[in-house]
């Protein structure tokens, strides 16, 4: 499950109000208003910056939702 | 450099063909993938399978001179597929594949706005899109004929002699000044204008625009731009293919989440041409990391070309003191200046020189001069986009068309041998560009310093996002339709990102909302409208009703609103940023 720092910190980046914006483990990025392909690098450095973890591109290519990339960073934390 | 007098081949087809007899070996297309081995199609490989495409193409009754759609995400047999499509003398025409967020109702739309003009005859797609495009098959009003699945064909078979005779004499009845492809520009809904290019057009574009880079058969292009667009259709596809350059085909969906890719697959294969718009100058100098980079190198490069939206000083720098150290090298830095009505390319930056600069007085340019200056406070460096090519010419004209003394900023008009013949089925617009004496107006402004173009700006209220043209119409239309938004009282127009190096769409509505947590809601929903339409609103701006001022037509005007919101802090206007 989607943690409720990852989700403060996506909606940070795209000024969205996280108690009224659906993001679950199956929410793909264009889902979530303002997440293009600009956006998308922004919101991948703010996820690094917060939870002092670097992603390879590959890596993150290979999150095809949000729950993916949760997983992503727990992997990163944890080491 | 290639001698383009030695080589065969008055159509398209004839030309890889000959590839395909005289170095049959030779990697024409590298399928680049993430996460697997890439698929290497040689010239010879590539026709056999095209060969097959063209017979099943032949069987379904597609006929010459039928537009063809392709509809399919990055797959290796799509290149054979195009192929096929016009060695039956019909004419391929790559559409984007849809977005997630864009709705099936908007994308079928487009559809329909394409096939009006285009007369789509054919559409070639996945079978994951069946159940959204079908729908626009079936309606009593499409040109269309029937809706085909190519990936799922059995290619297995050998043609037997007769059917090779068949289609060989199908080619040969192909002629060079009859049209090989069509291309729409681009516009989310309904406004599309869609190119037809003739196989004389594109190969006398290849001709000239390969000298003007001294393309040779060592050269190796890496691309991951959409092949819908231009840029990526003729520089990146048919200029290596009807040269006899190896290309390596990078999925754009997946470059955007890991732009990387590009890099890795430069570095392996040792690609010496790119072609970029400029916000990926910025987006890969920021955010590839030295841990990415590292055990990669870009020396092999020889021209990296920036093209597609305007191109920033501020980019070209930023690219060269992140790259330099991976091999990089400053005479790398190139620059083009195209459009799909001429083919491609109009001028372009001369191999081993770094696209030149030049220091100009930034209000004299307003009022339409060229001065240099070394004056730091009222300087504007423009980046140059190189030098004509060959059988092309441009002039600077006013407003009356009349052409400029030198040193005058003014509209660019175009006469290329490369030119289309016109908007299919849009005689109105046509006549609005291209005049009784072949000069297209591009709508683009610019001048001319030392035989070389610079382009500074547009007529049009084009909003070029990341080298995408996004017409402000599209926007206003779905966002007029949100609740709460006062219908017809909307303006979209771009806004400058340099640190992104690009623009980003803003849009200004007038609502009777007042409090904060609905002019919120109200933001998510105007996102949620432009998502849509697969347009990204990057900023809302709330107005009270009457607050945006009209224009003469009697709609809200989009440049003194613009010049409001950008230079004003009116307390009127809530935004979130």
């Amino acid at each position: 499950m989607i943690s409720d720092r990852l989700k403060k910190i996506i909606c940070d980046e795209l000024y969205l109000d996280p108690e009224t914006i659906e993001i679950n483990d199956e929410t793909q990025a264009p889902e979530v208003p303002g997440w293009d392909s600009l956006n998308h690098a922004n919101i991948i450095v703010a996820i690094e910056k917060d939870f002092g973890v670097r992603f390879k591109g590959l890596e993150v290519l290979k999150c095809n939702n949000v729950g993916a990339l949760q997983r992503l960073i727990d992997s990163k934390v944890s080491l | 450099m290639i001698d383009f007098s030695a080589l065969q081949g008055d159509t398209l087809w004839e030309r890889w063909q000959y590839f395909a007899q005289t170095m049959p070996e030779k990697e024409a297309i590298i399928h680049w993938r993430a996460a697997d081995e890439p698929f290497r199609w040689t010239y010879a490989s590539l026709l056999e399978t095209a060969n097959k495409f063209s017979h099943y193409l032949k069987n379904i009754g597609v006929k010459k001179g039928d537009v063809c759609a392709i509809i399919i995400r990055h797959n290796p047999n799509f290149y054979p597929l195009y192929l096929g499509i016009v060695g039956m003398g019909a004419l391929p025409s790559v559409l984007a594949y849809p977005n997630p967020r864009l709705h099936p109702e908007k994308f079928r739309q487009g559809l329909t706005g394409m096939a009006e003009r285009s007369g789509l005859d054919w559409i070639f797609t996945e079978t994951a899109l069946e159940e959204i495009i079908l729908p626009f098959v079936e309606d009593k009003n499409t040109t269309v004929n029937e809706l085909f699945f190519p990936l799922e064909w059995n290619l297995n078979k050998e043609l037997n002699s007769d059917s090779i005779q068949e289609l060989s004499e199908i080619r040969a009845a192909i002629k060079s000044d009859e049209p090989m492809l069509l291309q729409h520009s681009s516009g989310t809904t309904g406004i599309q204008k869609p190119v037809v290019l003739s196989h004389a057009a594109i190969l006398n574009h290849v001709k000239n625009y390969g000298k003007s880079i001294q393309i040779s058969n060592s050269d190796k292009v890496v691309s991951w731009l959409p092949l819908y667009h231009d840029m990526g259709l003729i520089a990146a596809f048919h200029v290596p293919l009807a040269c006899g350059v190896t290309s390596i085909q990078i999925d754009p969906f997946e470059w955007v989440l890991a732009p990387i890719l590009m890099f890795i697959a430069a570095s392996e294969e040792k690609a010496t041409l790119g072609w970029l718009p400029n916000f990926a100058y910025n987006l890969m100098a920021d955010k590839l990391s030295d841990e990415e980079m590292e055990d990669l190198s870009l020396e092999s490069f020889r021209m990296m070309i920036n093209c597609s939206e305007p191109v920033r000083t501020e980019s070209h720098k930023k690219f060269l003191d992140r790259f330099s150290e991976f091999g990089f090298k400053e005479t790398a830095l190139a620059a083009m200046y195209a459009m799909a009505e001429t083919t491609l390319t109009v001028t372009q930056t001369e191999p081993n020189n770094r696209a030149n600069e030049v220091a100009v007085d930034r209000e004299q340019l307003s009022n339409g001069k060229v001065v240099i200056t070394d004056d730091e406070s009222k300087l504007r460096i423009c980046v140059s986009s190189g030098k004509l090519i060959d059988e092309c010419q441009i002039n600077i004209v006013d407003n009356n068309r009349t052409v400029l003394a030198n040193n005058s900023v003014g509209e660019i008009s175009v006469k290329s041998i490369s030119m289309f013949s016109g908007y299919r089925n849009y005689p109105e617009k046509t006549a609005e560009v291209l005049d009784e004496n072949g000069w297209y107006y591009t709508g683009d402004i610019g001048f001319v310093y030392n035989n070389e173009l610079y382009v500074i700006g547009r007529k049009k209220d084009i909003i070029i996002v990341a080298g995408n043209n996004i017409y402000p119409e599209d926007i206003e239309d779905v966002v007029s339709k949100v609740e709460n938004v006062i219908p017809g009282r909307v303006i979209a127009f771009g806004e400058d990102d340099i640190e992104l190096g690009t623009e980003q769409v803003s849009v200004v509505a007038e609502t009777s909302l007042v409090s904060e947590d609905d002019l919120s809601k109200l933001r998510v929903s105007i996102l949620r409208a432009g998502m849509s339409i697969n347009v990204n609103i990057h900023q809302v701006y709330l107005v009270p009703p009457r607050w945006l001022i009209k224009s003469s037509s009697g709609k809200p005007s989009r440049k003194t609103n613009r010049n409001r919101i950008l230079t004003k802090n009116d307390e009127q206007v809530w935004s979130k940023k």
